[in-house]
């Protein structure tokens, strides 16, 4: 007797365990369905500085971010950040855990099987970046050189091209911060990233720009409602100059207009 | 959670990448299962020294140790120190768990030696012994058979503690298994992989452990 009291209690838990990772979310007037009808919750890690960063109360900040908040607000909605770490990000959009991603997501086929990509907020490319000392200058460099990247990101496989040495860590910056205490070769990551890092009194240097990258919002492919809302909210912010305007604040030049 | 075949189909597909990061985490856990043996019985013998200075020392090793996080003390040994010298990787991981492992393992010997009986110790004394030869062939003998089940029990936590070296870009089990995971959108795959592959480890961990408590049993019978 006792042991099938136990037993169902452990089942209970189970199943109640599984209901709860994937709760409803609420359905909108437009049909576009949010975690909180009240909130955008969006997801950025926090490690990606200057595009998102952590302040001394645990908040993020960043251009990100500032992103996230203008098009929270257009859309007449309480902006609410949720911090994970970038490789979970994607996961996290699809499991339900936040309503959408500004975290600098690269648009690329293998992501856009999961998630639904918005228009281009930003436009910017993977940089070589490597010590102030060395050979290396361009991708032809990096035969048989070790390559550091960030987990999850993309420049992985721009790594993978290159060299079949490659070491993952959980964060661009950890990455950089390995460069410029003696480790690896190269680091290959976002030229705004590694831009700031340089400037933050890294021992590093700005080599080859490989290609340009648009970078976009990320958003559950079930919620297409949604994703028109975010696209048509995005034009509303480039239009009135919202979008130029925080750029220029954190880069001191427009990366919101597509490059000629 | 994926399907059964999916896991299976997984599992088969990445059993070389897979494997060739076991033997990483085992290079790292028998490295510092080692050089933590020799470093927890040094500060072990350290405190049982009944010199006020010495047992300072190890008390004060064994607080820095166990109050910080592993992880901490890796990544100071990764990039704290690596403006006066570069540590290798292997080494950085290596010597933070061996230390972590020893401040934990000298704290199961002295345990062990202190509850060998005094008169063992008189024993040995009285039969023209001197200090150290009745510690060496009299007390740590037994001591050693004494500690050995929290021995083993620690063993296996280094083993899952080195998958903490993944934060410092080593390809070992859990790196490899997360990194494989992200670039697919398939975590919980992996990582369920990965639990295998840690299990495996410890299965055969447990066996040996086993073993070399059959075999210092022999004096019971």
């Amino acid at each position: 007797m006792l042991l099938k009291k136990k037993l169902f209690l452990v089942t209970s838990i189970i199943v109640v365990f599984f209901l709860s990772a994937c709760a409803e979310k609420e359905k909108l007037d437009d049909g576009s369905e949010l975690i909180n009808k009240n909130q955008f919750v969006f997801a950025a890690s926090g490690e990606f500085k200057p595009f998102s960063y952590i302040n001394d109360d645990l908040t993020m900040s960043g251009f990100d971010i500032e992103v996230g908040e203008a098009i929270a607000k257009q859309m007449g909605l309480e902006p609410v950040q949720k911090r994970i770490k970038f490789k979970g990000i994607v996961e996290g959009v699809k499991t339900g855990r936040a309503d959408a991603a500004v975290a600098s997501h690269t648009i690329n086929p293998q992501r856009s099987k999961h998630v639904s990509f918005s228009t281009p907020y930003y436009y910017s490319g993977p940089k070589i970046f490597t010590r102030p000392d060395s050979n290396i200058k361009t991708v032809e460099d990096l035969k048989g050189k070790e390559v550091a990247v960030a987990k999850g990101s993309t420049y992985a496989d721009t790594a993978s091209k290159y060299t079949d040495k490659i070491k993952t860590y959980d964060s661009d910056i950890t990455a950089l911060k390995a460069l410029s205490s003696g480790r690896h070769d190269a680091v290959i990551t976002d030229f705004v990233t590694g831009k700031t890092a340089e400037k933050e009194g890294f021992k590093i240097k700005g080599q080859q720009l490989i290609n340009r990258s648009e970078q976009a919002i990320v958003l559950p492919q079930d919620n297409p409602n949604l994703l028109k809302r975010v696209n048509e909210t995005l034009e509303q912010l480039r239009e009135n100059g919202t979008l130029t305007r925080i750029s220029i604040k954190y880069f001191d030049e427009d990366i919101t207009k597509k490059p000629e | 959670m994926p399907s059964f075949s999916h896991f299976f189909q997984i599992l088969n597909e990445t059993k070389g990448v897979f494997l060739k990061a076991m033997l990483l985490t085992l290079e790292l856990t028998v490295v510092s299962i080692i050089l933590g043996i020799v470093i927890g019985l040094v500060f072990a013998l350290l405190k049982i020294s009944k010199i006020k200075i010495l047992e300072l020392i190890s008390d004060i090793y064994v607080y820095l140790v166990r109050g910080t996080p592993l992880i901490v003390q890796i990544f100071i040994l990764y990039f704290g120190i690596s403006g006066i010298f570069l540590l290798p990787d292997f080494w950085a991981a290596s010597i933070a768990l061996a230390l972590h492992n020893g401040a934990y393992i000298s704290e199961i010997l002295r345990g062990a030696i202190q509850s060998v009986d005094k008169g063992q110790f008189e024993a040995g004394r009285s039969l023209g012994m001197t200090k150290t030869l009745t510690l060496r062939r009299i007390i740590l003998p037994q001591a050693f058979r004494r500690a050995l089940p929290p021995l083993g029990n620690q063993f296996i936590i280094s083993l899952k503690d080195s998958s903490l070296a993944a934060f410092i870009s080593m390809n070992e089990l859990f790196n490899v298994a997360t990194t494989l995971g992200s670039n697919n959108f398939d975590e919980m795959t992996y990582l369920l992989i990965v639990a295998v592959y840690y299990l495996l480890l410890v299965a055969l961990m447990t066996l040996i452990v086993n073993r070399v408590e059959l075999r210092l049993a022999v004096s019971d019978r």
